[in-house]
């Protein structure tokens, strides 16, 4: 009896066939999500043309489109660097907020509304970055030090920790950081400690700046890092890594810490670069949207960045499609989760191929009848 | 009943493994039939197969002559056939009753009939002495019983056809004397048991025929009278091509690796290495000669501390190695070949290249950075030397063949200038070529004066190789020959658990092969 799926005997690992299915996965995404837009009575091809238009055809989009993309592309760099370590970390929303909070705090240390805030900014914007990073990465690493030593589930944990994180945040912009006024939230950050906008006329900030950074360096560690190996080897196994004398639970930890770290550096891209202050809900789900970014990049550190602002630019996109069109922006959701869905999904064509002997013999209910 | 069951020309293949190669099989009615081989001999696929769990790539089954379809476990057990696991697939927190009747839908109403199905059960335990109360927690239970009920939940079903997959790994001797009563009842009552096994003693004891397997095929099939345990052993574990090694007869040097009352339980807490102690000096070879699950992995992995130790010591040139880490053995000169190529030696998802350099992945490096130039030029080093074939160093690891992936793993370590190898089984499943490469190398090893470990299932291998023999039964080296004047046929009868000379030369005459099935009829 032929299938209509036959498995390859190797499975197909080309460059050219996974960008194949990636961008074939991606299209129809978009075809499937082309006919909710003719419940609009909207043509899909103007309707897709208004939501790449807005990001990636005006400056002032494209701005926002940067704005949106630096703290995706950090998370995505986090969720890169732990799942390929085998630590399946999804705590970045608890991340992203500890980041967030630590950054608030190292910048809101001078008196309010003092002009260049408790340092110079040569001296700020570094230390800055440490604190953020340290302090998530040290928020991720307590996950990494249960599951590495005492063998407790990651996945479990850490999306519980996410919760407490959040909690913690808003005892903090409700108790200790909060600003005077009604909202739970703390004050403006001086104007010193802001990161600085890099394209005239836009809200473009060197946040992106700090992602591409990261990138390069998370590329680096992979690839170029003895340690870098020795976390790959752990994540694709770790039984053979402890017979080559790697210390598995470190690297776990390790792993952890830098993951939590640049989870951080997300929240504090946003709060120093964006929002200019820290407010509960600050995080919006960026903790999660970032992972998905990291898988749709198939964990390549490289490919995070133009994914990142793909996303980036369609949530933009998508906003711009609402107020000038009056299609909702949640079809955006629609074709984003889509597109995670399919290229998951089309990776099954790297594995099988279709049986043209399928439709070749009887089908084969009605031969089995025939008997 | 008069069932009988045959499969013919079994083929699987997995990728990049022929798990079955045309593998034939025939089980009568009322008999207890042992699948015997060593581990990834194929037995367990082939059962599979029949279980309906795996579907062959082309031959045939019939029951009876007549030729049936297996596409699932819910088609066997329609056509009376029926598995116990390795692992028990039971509801712990139900009752034995509740396990029974688990996924069966009788009487058609959608209400459950626990206490008519509980009448059923205790008749067929009374019928064939399984002493099963139906009202008891499953979780409660000792191993052996729960085994009982996934025996019962079998007749439930009405099998006519029992496989029980290394029945006797989990128990006790007097649990397994317990099931080996049951399994007679059995087969009194004509119904049809399936044993896999490497166990050859149970075998002896319990089967009426015995179907040897190695390296995917059914290399005899015997009835137990007629066989001898060093005919089996040798069936099983023994090689087609007659091959030699010449090796130089040199005196060995000072005592490289020490063992004291080495003692290692594994995973359950089970003592699976009970007190070996042995000394390989530089330049020999000690063979340890054992059939599989007798404690050598758990050696081999606790010399490098990869396993918790117990007690006893590892002196490596007289310094005290026992506690170290795996990283610290490999630095004062230990290195592990260990028999899972694929999943222990290396990453198969990453290149030849990176492969080459694992466990020395620090020497490879420039300050924090690796250096890439470096390991790729020992990669190509390696590959040429030791004859890895096929093989751009760029492409996965994976992809090798199990003899060139082996030749890359074998390279890998004797360039890394171990003063001691621990080697497991390390031309299992390799072609000739690839078995007389390896031999090479560990001899040449030798020759430089390394003190090498040599576990293996081959005797041949270890009669070739090794200057001294060990034969490990049950966690104990029950004893050890000087391989210039070892017999293999003492060997055999001494890793089949019974103490040397004690069954020398039973007749081979009435042994009985299984009629090639081959009626030309292609699938």
């Amino acid at each position: 009896m032929a299938k209509l799926f036959e498995r390859r005997l190797t499975p197909l690992d080309s460059p050219l066939a996974i960008s194949t299915t990636t961008s074939a996965a991606f299209l129809t995404a978009m075809l499937v999500t082309s006919f909710l837009f003719l419940r609009y009575g909207a043509s899909p091809l103007q309707a897709y043309a208004a939501l790449f238009h807005e990001p990636f055809g005006t400056l002032r989009g494209f701005g926002y489109s940067l704005v949106r993309a630096s703290p995706l592309a950090l998370v995505a760099l986090g969720t890169i660097v732990s799942w390929r370590s085998g630590f399946a970390y999804l705590g970045f929303e608890g991340c992203f907020v500890i980041g967030a909070a630590a950054t608030a705090w190292l910048a809101l240390l001078g008196a309010p509304g003092a002009q260049p805030g408790p340092m110079p900014s040569f001296l700020f914007f570094p230390l800055a970055i440490l604190f953020g990073f340290v302090a998530a990465g040290i928020w991720a690493a307590l996950v990494g030090i249960v599951r590495a030593r005492f063998g407790g589930n990651e996945v479990l944990i850490s999306l519980m920790s996410n919760y407490v994180a959040i909690f913690i945040l808003q005892y903090l912009v409700s108790g200790p950081m909060r600003a005077p006024g009604s909202l739970p939230e703390t004050r403006l950050l001086p104007r010193a400690t802001w990161l600085p906008f890099i394209l005239p006329g836009t809200r473009a900030h060197a946040g992106i700046l700090i992602a591409i950074a990261a990138a390069i360096l998370a590329w680096m560690l992979l690839r170029k890092v003895t340690l870098g190996y020795e976390l790959i080897v752990t994540g694709f196994n770790p039984f053979a890594a402890r017979y080559a004398g790697i210390d598995v639970p470190r690297r776990l930890e390790l792993a952890a810490f830098f993951a939590g770290g640049l989870g951080g550096l997300a929240g504090m891209v946003e709060v120093l670069g964006s929002q200019h202050r820290v407010m509960d809900g600050i995080s919006g789900g960026m903790g999660f949207v970032g992972i998905v970014v990291a898988l749709l990049a198939r964990l390549n550190p490289v490919a995070v960045i133009p994914t990142a602002l793909l996303y980036g630019g369609m949530s933009v996109g998508a906003d711009a499609m609402q107020r000038h069109a009056d299609i909702p922006s949640s079809i955006t959701f629609i074709l984003e989760s889509l597109a995670v869905l399919l290229v998951l999904a089309f990776d099954a064509l790297r594995y099988y191929r279709l049986n043209p002997a399928f439709w070749r013999s009887a089908p084969p209910a009605a031969a089995e009848e025939l008997k | 009943m008069q069932h009988s069951l045959e499969m013919r020309n079994i083929v699987k293949r997995f990728p990049g493994v022929l798990a079955n190669d045309h593998a034939n099989l025939t089980i009568h009615a009322g008999e207890i039939h042992a699948l015997l081989g060593e581990n990834g001999a194929g037995k367990s696929t082939l059962m599979q197969i029949l279980y309906g769990f795996y579907v062959m790539d082309s031959g045939e089954i019939l029951i009876d002559g007549e030729r049936v379809h297996l596409g699932s476990p819910k088609d066997a057990i329609a056509l009376g056939i029926g598995m116990v696991h390795q692992e028990f697939m039971l509801v712990r927190r139900f009752s034995v009753v509740e396990n029974t009747v688990l996924g069966l839908r009788e009487g058609g109403g959608p209400l459950l009939d626990l206490k008519r199905a509980s009448e059923k059960l205790k008749d067929l335990s009374h019928r064939h002495g399984l002493d099963l109360d139906p009202s008891v927690e499953v979780g409660s239970l000792p191993v052996g019983v729960q085994q009982r009920v996934e025996i019962v939940k079998l007749l439930y079903r009405d099998a006519r056809l029992l496989i029980l997959d290394e029945p006797t790994a989990v128990l006790t001797p007097q649990e397994k004397d317990r099931l080996f009563a049951i399994l007679r009842k059995l087969r009194e009552n004509g119904r049809s048991v399936v044993i896999v096994t490497h166990k050859l003693k149970e075998v002896m004891e319990l089967a009426d025929r015995v179907t040897v397997m190695r390296d995917g095929k059914v290399v005899a099939t015997r009835t137990i009278g007629s066989a001898s345990e060093q005919e089996l052993t040798q069936l099983m574990v023994g090689r087609e091509v007659n091959l030699h090694a010449e090796k130089s007869s040199r005196p060995p040097g000072a005592p490289v690796l020490k063992v004291e009352e080495l003692r290692v339980g594994d995973k359950t807490g089970r003592e699976k290495v009970r007190g070996v102690s042995f000394e390989i000096r530089a330049g020999e070879i000690l063979g340890i000669a054992g059939v599989d699950g007798n404690g050598q992995s758990e050696l081999a992995e606790a010399l490098l501390h990869l396993r918790e130790i117990k007690g006893g010591r590892v002196l490596l040139n007289g310094a005290d190695v026992t506690a170290l880490s795996a990283a610290k053995h490999r630095r004062m000169g230990m290195c592990y070949i260990p028999a899972d190529r694929r999943h222990l030696g290396s990453v198969t998802e990453m290149s030849v290249a990176d492969n080459a350099i694992l466990g020395q992945q620090r020497k490879y490096a420039r300050g924090w950075f690796r250096d890439t130039c470096a390991a790729r030029n020992f990669a190509d080093g390696l590959v040429a030397r030791f004859g890895v074939r096929r093989a751009s160093i760029d492409s996965p690891a994976g992809k090798l063949s199990g003899g060139n992936l082996q030749k890359l793993i074998l390279g890998r370590e004797i360039m890394s200038g171990p003063a001691a190898l621990i080697v497991e089984q390390p031309t299992r499943g390799l072609d000739v070529g690839a078995v007389e490469a390896v031999w090479k190398e560990l001899l040449q090893a030798r020759e430089q004066g390394k003190a090498i470990l040599l576990i293996s299932a081959e005797l041949e291998e270890l009669l070739n190789l090794a200057d001294r023999i060990a034969v490990m039964f049950e966690g104990r080296i029950v004893g050890t020959f000087d391989a210039a004047g070892a017999s293999m046929e003492e060997i055999g009868s001494m890793m089949a658990g019974g103490a040397s000379g004690e069954i020398g030369g039973t007749a081979l005459t009435t042994a009985m092969q299984i009629p090639e099935a081959r009626n030309g009829e292609t699938v």
